[in-house]
């Protein structure tokens, strides 16, 4: 079976230092990853990096076995939440039509399906009571359903989301978790940049673990260790009292014999 | 035609086309590139003056183009390159490039048709001189209500067929180069734009003035709605209004047009901050006193 995304030998510099290096790894079709890893530990360039919106210093990614450029269509993004401006004129429906637009030639207009496509989306998300409200005027968790009816009004086959649940209720987290097991359940491939490392078994089938360089990727159950977390979180002495809690909570030692290191 | 129509006519033209592109500067957060491009044009039309020898629009046009785009592009490159602050760069940018063109009009001031005072204030009070007359000798009109003419059919046509672009790398960049919509492309686009509509209305509003005409009327609008599109239709008005209105505010005062314009569309982005009904201060207060 070809693998949904490979990626091998990346290495992302901003100022010719490296935040990411030396990235080797490949997820196969239809899981719900997690990529965790400190603050700055390269997060969000990685997902980036795997779209091609940063220039790599070296390597390659390729999705569905093909070089970016030729599965556009086939990928979408959630970026974070705050990285855009909320205040902009546009409503919830002109939101959710933008993920029509790859699908759109270069000068023609949505059409009617486009629209009914758009309105399923927010349906999907539960935002069908705010098709017409300002943007500006949703809350937080709303802002990012939002962002989400985008994403599946593209009907891509792989989805790219920058911290989903970054500052969202609870009603909204479950919701989209929810939704993103739908998705995979269709066999698409969803990759999330996570920050809550006690949700990370519950939520993930597979995890990548990043701190500039891969830590560990693979499937959570065997991945997801406290010697990988200590690897990861290594020196952050708060989280890894937090880490350690966490361990002894859900008796992950017992498992740790097993693993075979790669 | 009558002469005080011709000038509110063009001045109605050009002001909508700066009002359009307006809201695209406002809303990318780029409105002083606005400020910068429309300076730094001026060695632009100065050279192409030079080189052509002529006052010819399309040339003038084309020097302004190619200069506005390099000017975009050297405020890229020494905010990305030289890692200085995008305001740092805009600043160091454009007042160069204005240099140069104020040294280059002194140095050829006998042989460049070019005021300095024209340059920076414009002087929409001649536009009914400069008319085209066929050989024939029939007076077709100022040649300057063309001008604005063609440039705002032209904003329009862009705005019109590419308005999906715009408004999704406006919003998003970050999406739309995930979707494979190239930012830069549209980026530039819209700076070749802004920079010939600039030297469109140097003739009539000058330098300095607009880029009043380019932000004022788009932050009024921005200022009563929520809708994009409507932003767009409001910014237009405001434009006209302020034309008009600062048309015959001149004429009452006996003075600049072009400033009695910059005011007028001050003035009314003054009247909508405090008044607009959704955001304005005055139903704000209203509203907090009733609670």
């Amino acid at each position: 079976m070809t693998p949904a995304l490979e990626i091998h030998d990346l290495t992302v510099a901003f100022d010719r230092k490296p935040v990411l290096w030396n990235i080797d790894l490949m997820i196969p079709e239809g899981k719900l990853v997690g990529i965790i890893g400190p603050n700055g530990a390269g997060k969000s360039t990685l997902i980036k990096a795997m779209m091609g919106i940063l220039p790599l210093s070296s390597g390659y990614v390729k999705i569905f076995d093909k070089p970016l450029d030729d599965i556009r269509d086939r990928i979408s993004y959630v970026p974070q939440r705050e990285s855009v401006d909320w205040d902009f004129p546009a409503s919830v429906l002109d939101v959710v039509l933008m993920g029509r637009y790859s699908k759109l030639g270069l000068f023609k207009r949505p059409r009617k399906a486009d629209r009914d496509a758009a309105l399923e989306c927010i349906k999907k998300v539960g935002m069908e009571g705010f098709i017409n409200r300002q943007i500006s005027q949703l809350s937080g968790g709303q802002q990012q359903r939002t962002f989400l009816a985008r994403a599946l009004a593209q009907q891509a086959d792989m989805y790219f989301m920058d911290e989903p649940f970054a500052g969202v209720d609870a009603a909204t987290e479950k919701a989209i978790v929810t939704l993103l097991r739908n998705m995979t359940a269709q066999n698409k491939t969803v990759i999330v940049v996570h920050h809550d490392l006690q949700s990370v078994s519950q939520y993930f089938d597979w995890v990548i673990m990043l701190n500039t360089r891969l830590v560990a990727a693979g499937p959570t159950a065997t991945t997801f260790t406290s010697k990988n977390l200590e690897t990861t979180y290594g020196g952050k002495l708060t989280l890894l009292t937090d880490v350690a809690d966490l361990m002894r909570r859900e008796n992950y030692p017992s498992r740790e014999e097993n693993i075979i290191q790669p | 035609m009558n002469n005080d129509l011709s000038i509110i006519l063009t001045a109605s033209l050009v002001s909508a086309s700066c009002a359009l592109l307006g809201c695209f500067l406002i809303l990318r957060k780029m409105a002083m590139v606005g400020d910068a491009i429309s300076h730094a044009v001026l060695p632009g039309i100065v050279i192409a003056f030079l080189v052509s020898g002529s006052r010819d629009s399309v040339t003038m046009l084309l020097g302004a183009g190619i200069i506005g785009m390099f000017t975009t592009f050297l405020i890229e490159f020494f905010h990305k390159k030289a890692r200085l602050q995008t305001d740092a760069s805009i600043g160091v940018t454009f007042t160069w490039l204005f240099a140069i063109g104020v040294v280059l009009i002194s140095l050829f001031a006998g042989k460049v048709d070019l005021d300095q005072d024209c340059v920076l204030y414009g002087e929409i009070a001649y536009v009914p001189l400069d008319v085209i007359i066929t050989q024939g000798g029939i007076n077709l009109g100022p040649k300057a209500l063309y001008v604005s003419g063609i440039i705002l059919i032209v904003n329009l046509l862009f705005i019109f067929l590419a308005y999906r672009k715009l408004f999704l790398t406006t919003f998003d960049p970050a999406f739309a180069s995930a979707i494979g919509i190239s930012t830069a492309l549209w980026h530039y686009a819209i700076m070749g734009a802004v920079s010939m509509t600039t030297v469109a209305s140097f003739e009539s509003v000058g330098a300095i003035l607009v880029v009043a005409l380019l932000i004022a009327p788009a932050a009024t609008a921005y200022l009563i709605t929520d809708n994009f599109k409507m932003m767009l239709a409001l910014a237009c008005l405001f434009g006209v209004l302020s034309s008009i209105g600062g048309y015959y505010l001149a004429v009452w005062l006996d003075g600049s047009i072009a400033g009695a314009i910059a005011t007028i569309s001050g003035l009314l982005f003054g009247l909508v901050m405090i008044l607009s009904p959704t955001h304005g201060l005055f139903f704000k207060k209203i509203k907090a006193v009733a609670h």
